[in-house]
């Protein structure tokens, strides 16, 4: 589904984030990329949605190597790829429903469509008695269900979480967890990248720990040992 | 599809036109500025044309014949002159004419008809008044006239007595069309400026939201076309504000120029070419606001 093959990234002043990475991501796999800040592991992410390209080596998406996409075809690319990020990147003067409908108005899809999907996915998460609130006025735990919700809407292949539990309660990133592993139950393949010790041990899956810009460890049933 | 994605980016446009309504209007305001600065200087340029263009109508130079040259020969000369390019008209004024006119011109005051009666015979002369295409060629006009022919046939011209006035006109004009092509220029380079800055600073605010948009998926057209038809809300709003302006301007500066130009006044001419004007400003606020808010968004969108 996903691999790395021999990739680094340099950014600009020789700052090397990462180093001959070789890494493959099956699908419907679950895996925790974790690591201290700066080990790595944003960069590593933001390889698969083409935000960085590689310096060396490539990096695949579906047996695609991502660095050939165009420019202007990476936003039609990133419909395979749903995202969660640790600030929840959520359109602030827009109510939650539509915050998810945007993702979807971006494809092109109808209204019906929209009406019909949206509702939907709003109950899988458990805000769909919160569809005219605006951002502002939901709680950090309700904020990243609602990013969660729109990176679900297109069905993607793969969900990539950032932190999503960087600003959160540990009963809040609890239950995050749970719905990317519920999420993961139905085929969606997860890479999330966290330094939450607790939610990667309460996950226990496949563990892939960074280090200095290096896979220090791989293992597929593992706990958090940095 | 597409037609689905235009109204709902024209609906998101309009949408961010009213909500983010404080800095629209601070936009509004500043493009309204700028097209109004350079309208009126347009404006004033066209109007002090028009009104030299006008004086310009007024000036013409004579050519007095002897009273032995006859009236046949007058019109052959006549016919003669109008071959020459920079001759816009010719027109003969009899003596009998000359006279009419010089009464009428006195008020048909009683001492000058009296004196008139005395002298018993027309003291005036007959001519050829000669309107040049451009005042600037009315010193070519005398002297090609002076160098004919029947130069011996000429009693007078009275060139070098409106020599002053034309090349005062002359002057006048060439500085006229300098300085409103030189403060035109400048404007409107100004005016592009603040209203890029401005709308760059509009959004430079949103740069988040602009971000937010490409990770989800937008393509950056879908990005782009609210905030090209916030452009062109600008572009609409500044070019009616600016066209009120410019009309209470012109109706304020009408009584200085009224009977200089032939639509009247400054007001009447505004009004003669309202359509002319307004789809000018309306067009440069659109341009602006458009190329404006296209060229700033594209710097966040580049992830």
């Amino acid at each position: 589904m996903i691999k790395f093959e021999k990739v680094s990234k340099v950014f600009p002043g020789d700052f090397v984030a990462l180093e001959n990475i070789n890494l493959l991501v099956k699908k419907g796999e679950f895996v925790s990329v974790v690591g201290h800040s700066g080990a790595g592991k944003t960069t590593l992410l933001k390889l698969i949605y083409a935000e960085e390209q590689p310096t060396s080596g490539k990096v695949y998406f579906k047996d695609r190597d991502v660095s050939t996409i165009k420019k202007r075809y990476v936003p039609y690319f990133r419909r395979n790829i749903g995202m969660v990020f640790q600030d929840f990147k959520l359109l602030t003067e827009k109510t939650v429903f539509e915050n998810v409908a945007y993702a979807l108005e971006v494809a092109g899809k109808s209204n019906r469509e929209i009406s019909e999907e949206v509702p939907g996915i709003l109950d899988i998460v458990g805000l769909s008695n919160k569809m005219e609130k605006y951002p502002e006025q939901l709680s950090g735990g309700e904020q990243q269900k609602v990013s969660m919700a729109r990176a679900l809407i297109h069905c993607p292949s793969v969900i990539i979480a950032d932190e999503p539990t960087g600003n959160l309660d540990p009963t809040s990133s609890w239950e995050i967890v749970q719905l990317l592993i519920k999420i993961n139950g139905m085929g969606t393949t997860v890479i999330l990248a966290t330094h939450d010790k607790e939610v990667v041990n309460k996950a226990n899956k496949r563990v892939v720990v960074l280090e200095k810009g290096k896979i220090a460890s791989d293992i597929k049933k593992g706990k958090y040992t940095v | 599809m597409k037609f689905l994605k235009i109204w709902r980016t024209f609906k998101e446009g309009l949408k961010n036109f009213s909500r983010h309504w404080w800095l629209s209007f601070a936009t509004i305001i500043i493009l309204t500025l700028s097209l109004y600065v350079v309208s009126v200087t347009a404006l004033l340029g066209i109007a002090a044309n028009s009104i030299i263009k006008n004086i310009q109508d007024k000036v013409n130079i004579s050519v007095y014949f002897n009273p032995e040259v006859s009236e046949k020969e007058i019109l052959k000369i006549k016919d003669d002159l109008k071959i020459y390019q920079e001759i816009k008209s010719v027109a003969y004024i009899s003596q009998n004419q000359a006279l009419d006119e010089f009464v009428a011109s006195e008020n048909n005051d009683p001492i000058i008809n009296q004196a008139l009666e005395e002298i018993d015979e027309n003291p005036l002369l007959p001519s050829l008044v000669i309107t040049a295409h451009n005042s600037n060629q009315y010193k070519i006009i005398a002297q090609a006239v002076e160098g004919s022919d029947f130069r011996d046939k000429i009693n007078q011209i009275n060139y070098e007595k409106n020599k002053a006035t034309i090349e005062n006109l002359n002057k006048i004009m060439g500085l006229t069309e300098k300085a409103g092509l030189i403060l035109g220029t400048i404007f409107l380079l100004i005016a592009v400026l603040i209203t890029f800055n401005t709308i760059r600073l509009n959004m430079y605010s949103r740069k988040k939201e602009f971000e937010i948009m490409r990770l989800v998926g937008a393509s950056n057209l879908y990005v782009q076309m609210p905030s090209i038809f916030e452009g062109i809300f600008y572009g609409i709003c500044a070019a009616v504000s600016a066209m009120a302006f410019l009309l209470i301007t012109a109706k304020l500066i009408a009584p200085l120029t009224k009977g200089s130009l032939q639509e009247g006044d400054l007001l009447s001419f505004c009004f003669q070419y309202f359509w002319i004007i307004f789809v000018g400003i309306f067009m440069l606020g659109v341009v602006l606001g458009v190329t404006s808010s296209f060229i700033a968004i594209r710097r966040y969108l580049k992830i």
